[in-house]
């Protein structure tokens, strides 16, 4: 009996590893033109709008369209969610010369490929698209992936500017008779009436004046951009002073030794988080949702956008944020932060422009850019998940099955290219952005007038400073935990310890790195 | 006083305070291993709308959790099809890897094979010295194995260290019991099928373990050499989930709908876990003794 289960195994063993690699599902990537169809096929790596939800169904209309209206098998692949991890995969088909005719790729990565040759100039398809051209690609964005007076990539705007703000606890200030802060000296005595007068009444020291986590970019470094509106009252928010005057790196300036200060006080007075080291982005949304805290910069859609908020709503009904203007420093200075005007880059490989697909590719943008690909790729099938309102802005409401509504977790997948397609124009901001009534308090929302109360405010202009040279890995490691050091009491906060760790981060580099900013950014025209 | 195997042992006072230190130790290792796993748990089951620390969620009461995390997880067609694809890679790539490990191993062991230390070189070098990744993309590239599952398990199909390991266990076995074969007229594939293999539960257990687990996880390949998403596994997808809150600024809309992020990250690890943990119990007894075994030889 044994003797036979063994022969079985043995058989199922044999069978089966003979078979796997043919049984394995998948099919081989074929860029190849489907010959005499007269159909190109094109192969597209795109960022998807939302990574978790999966691809496009096999049955999607916009497949569909693309191929008997024009000609294009369109064969999708969506990057990972990681910018890095995006970075790898790029980079390995980039080495083994095997990049998809269109794909999005980030900066830095995209350098390295027009260095190698690897990426082709894109200057004739701009003609082709005029209508996309118009909408999509304006100087700026021309000048963005200009290099050697030939344009190597596709910039199409990316996330919205100036779309984060500083908010405060109105409830709190009323229930405490406080007025909304003005100056960095108010805001600390608000932060301390919010951590010790118990603003929420329920008898708890369980909440603070000030809310942040730690999220540094290459433009918003040391103790990233939750900190802005501090280090704005200061004149050092961000990673670069961009201004012609003052071109340099903020740490190595005087008033940036004073803006830690601050915080370091904020730290010793306990009016922030405790946890604001620890907290990653969902913990610190998490918190201003369960009313830790009653200050915090935040993002106007993690704000105020109808899921985000109703969490906020049902534990607090009585509850209410506002936007407020950045604190005022001892100089007059304020600001939310530093803002950049970001794109993403699409690129057409070498070996696609040598296939001659460029005429297809830009007819496919031509078609992302009409009215049908727009809203088809923005938001779906017109009555089916989308409908329009007066104002020919599309809504989920008046749909005949509402669960078929492009605002639906589930219908996610049919909306994945639409960052291709969306420019940030007012019908996607009114579509995105709705005015609702909260749930549980009934109160009106609309994360659109959120965000332009916020675009309102003071801000700083850093464009072309995510461009500059970042610092190498050590330097950078350095520069972040130095920071925290002074703000955790391992390095002593004063005059003297400061200056010499600024020399270190110069000997380590800095000063070097400094150089560099400022010299691409002066040959770049950055400097303002 | 103990009774072990109908035995009874008597422990001295010295004895109860040593045992007594292996509980405590035991146990508090059991601690540090059980909070984290309790945490990620109760964070899956944790409602949208709980106000509290993480501690406070911990010991929330199981009638105020809430499922919608799983809820939405099983109704995301991209989770179901990843599960589906990590399951297809998970026995396509052990079944592959036992294989082709399980006779290359014995083939190792035989001590009077011709030219075995050089064929035992030949095997190490590449452990020693990783192509790295570029070579290993345009294999697979020229091989036209992109997309396709095997493109996961078929170039990582043997791992040097486990076959090395399992070549430790076939040469523990007693020569005699092969000879006794070959004197009878038995080929060598015979002697592997019929006297090495019954003799292995254990390590090919432990080594396939090895190889699933290696299997389940592997995020790196699948992300390079899988383009048609239809085809990502489980690890991409759970990346994804675990990004997704930083990387889409368009935070008006996800893919999971009431549950929270943090809810949603917990439960997909956790599940995306199961399996394993279904596994190890079936497997620990092989388990134990597969590896020491292999390490015991003489």
């Amino acid at each position: 009996m044994k003797a036979m289960m063994m022969k079985t195994a043995a058989a199922i063993l044999l069978a089966a590893g003979i078979s796997a690699p043919v049984i394995a599902s998948g099919k081989t990537d074929s860029g190849k033109d489907k010959q005499g169809s007269g159909t190109v096929t094109l192969q597209l790596w795109y960022g998807a709008a939302v990574t978790e939800a999966g691809p496009p169904p096999a049955d999607w209309k916009a497949l569909k369209i693309i191929r008997e209206k024009l000609n294009i098998d369109l064969v999708l692949t969506a990057l990972p969610s990681n910018e890095g991890d995006q970075d790898v995969k790029v980079n390995a088909a980039g080495a083994a010369n095997v990049l998809p005719d269109l794909f999005m790729v980030r900066r830095d990565a995209w350098l390295n490929l027009v260095k190698m040759g690897l990426v082709a100039p894109v200057d004739s398809l701009y003609a082709a698209m005029p209508n996309r051209t118009k909408i999509q690609y304006d100087e700026d964005s021309r000048a963005f992936t200009t290099i050697g007076g030939k344009s190597y990539g596709l910039a199409s705007p990316g996330s919205i500017a100036k779309n984060e703000g500083l908010l405060i606890r109105k409830d709190w200030l009323d229930k405490l008779g406080l007025k909304v802060p003005v100056t960095t000296d108010d805001l600390l005595a608000v932060m301390k009436a919010f951590t010790f007068n118990d603003p929420d009444g329920n008898g708890k020291a369980d909440t603070y004046g000030y809310g942040a986590f730690i999220e540094i970019n290459n433009f918003e470094e040391g103790l990233g951009r939750r900190f802005d509106p501090i280090m704005g009252a200061f004149g050092v928010a961000g990673t670069w002073n961009m201004t012609k005057a003052g071109a340099g790196l903020n740490v190595r300036k005087a008033e940036y030794f004073d803006a830690i200060s601050y915080v370091k006080k904020m730290m010793d007075e306990k009016v922030i988080d405790p946890n604001w080291m620890s907290y990653k982005k969902d913990d610190f949304r998490g918190a201003w949702k369960q009313g830790r805290f009653g200050v915090m910069r935040e993002q106007n859609a993690a704000f105020a956008a109808e899921a985000n908020y109703a969490p906020f709503d049902k534990n607090f009904p009585n509850g209410e944020w506002i936007v407020i203007d950045p604190p005022k420093g001892p100089k007059g200075k304020m600001s939310v932060g530093v803002y950049t005007q970001a794109y993403r880059i699409y690129a057409v490989s070498a070996n696609a422009a040598k296939q001659g697909k460029g005429p297809a590719i830009a007819k496919l943008l031509e078609w992302m850019s009409s009215d049908e690909g727009y809203f088809l790729l923005g938001w779906g099938e017109k009555d089916v998940n989308y409908a329009l309102d007066a104002n020919g802005v599309p809504t989920p409401t008046g749909l005949a099955d509402p669960n078929l509504a492009w605002t639906k977790p589930e219908i996610q997948t049919i909306t994945q290219l639409r960052n291709m397609v969306y420019y940030n124009g007012e019908i996607e901001l009114l579509s995105r952005y709705p005015t609702y009534k909260a749930p549980t308090s009934g109160k009106t929302m609309s994360a659109l007038t959120v965000m332009r109360d916020m675009q309102k405010r003071a801000w700083t202009v850093a464009i072309g400073s995510d461009a500059l040279v970042p610092p190498n890995a050590d330097l950078k490691r350095f520069y972040e935990q130095g920071v925290l050091e002074f703000l955790t009491g391992k390095r002593e906060l004063t005059k003297t310890v400061w200056t010499d760790w600024v020399g270190e981060f110069d000997k380590m580099g800095g000063l070097d790195w400094e150089k560099a900013g400022i010299a691409k950014a002066t040959e770049s025209g950055y400097l303002k | 006083m103990a009774n072990i195997k109908g035995t009874t042992i008597r422990f001295t006072a010295a004895d109860r305070f040593f045992y007594s230190i292996i509980d405590f130790l035991m146990i508090a290792v059991l601690i540090i291993v059980a909070i984290p796993m309790w945490s990620t748990i109760t964070l899956s089951f944790r409602p949208n709308h709980f106000i509290g620390t993480n501690l406070e969620g911990m010991f929330l009461m199981p009638w105020k959790w809430s499922t919608a995390a799983y809820k939405a997880l099983l109704g995301n067609r991209g989770f179901i099809l990843s599960f589906v694809n990590s399951f297809k890679i998970l026995i396509f790539g052990v079944t592959t890897s036992l294989f082709l490990t399980i006779p290359l191993a014995y083939v190792l062991s035989v001590k009077t094979l011709p030219g075995r230390k050089l064929l035992n070189v030949f095997i190490l070098l590449p452990y020693l010295f990783n192509i790295g990744m570029i070579p290993a993309y345009l294999v697979v590239t020229k091989l036209g194995l992109t997309n396709h599952l095997a493109a996961i398990f078929l170039p990582a199909a043997i791992s040097t260290y486990n076959c090395l390991i399992m070549r430790g266990f076939f040469e523990g076995i007693p020569d005699e019991l092969k000879e006794s074969a070959r004197i009878d007229g038995a080929p060598e594939w015979y002697v592997l099928l019929r006297i090495i293999l019954p003799l292995s539960k254990p390590i090919i257990m432990t080594i396939g373990l090895y190889y699933g687990v290696t299997f389940w996880n592997d995020f790196f390949h699948a992300m390079l050499y899988l383009n048609d998403n239809k085809l990502q596994p489980l690890p991409i997808l759970l990346r994804n989930i675990l990004m997704a809150s930083g990387m889409n600024e368009y935070v008006e809309a996800n893919a999971f709908g009431e549950a929270s992020v943090q809810a949603i990250k917990a439960a997909s690890v956790f599940m995306s876990a199961i399996p394993m943990i279904i596994a190890y119990p079936f497997i620990q007894k092989y388990f134990t003794r597969g590896t020491l075994l292999g390490s015991v030889k003489g």
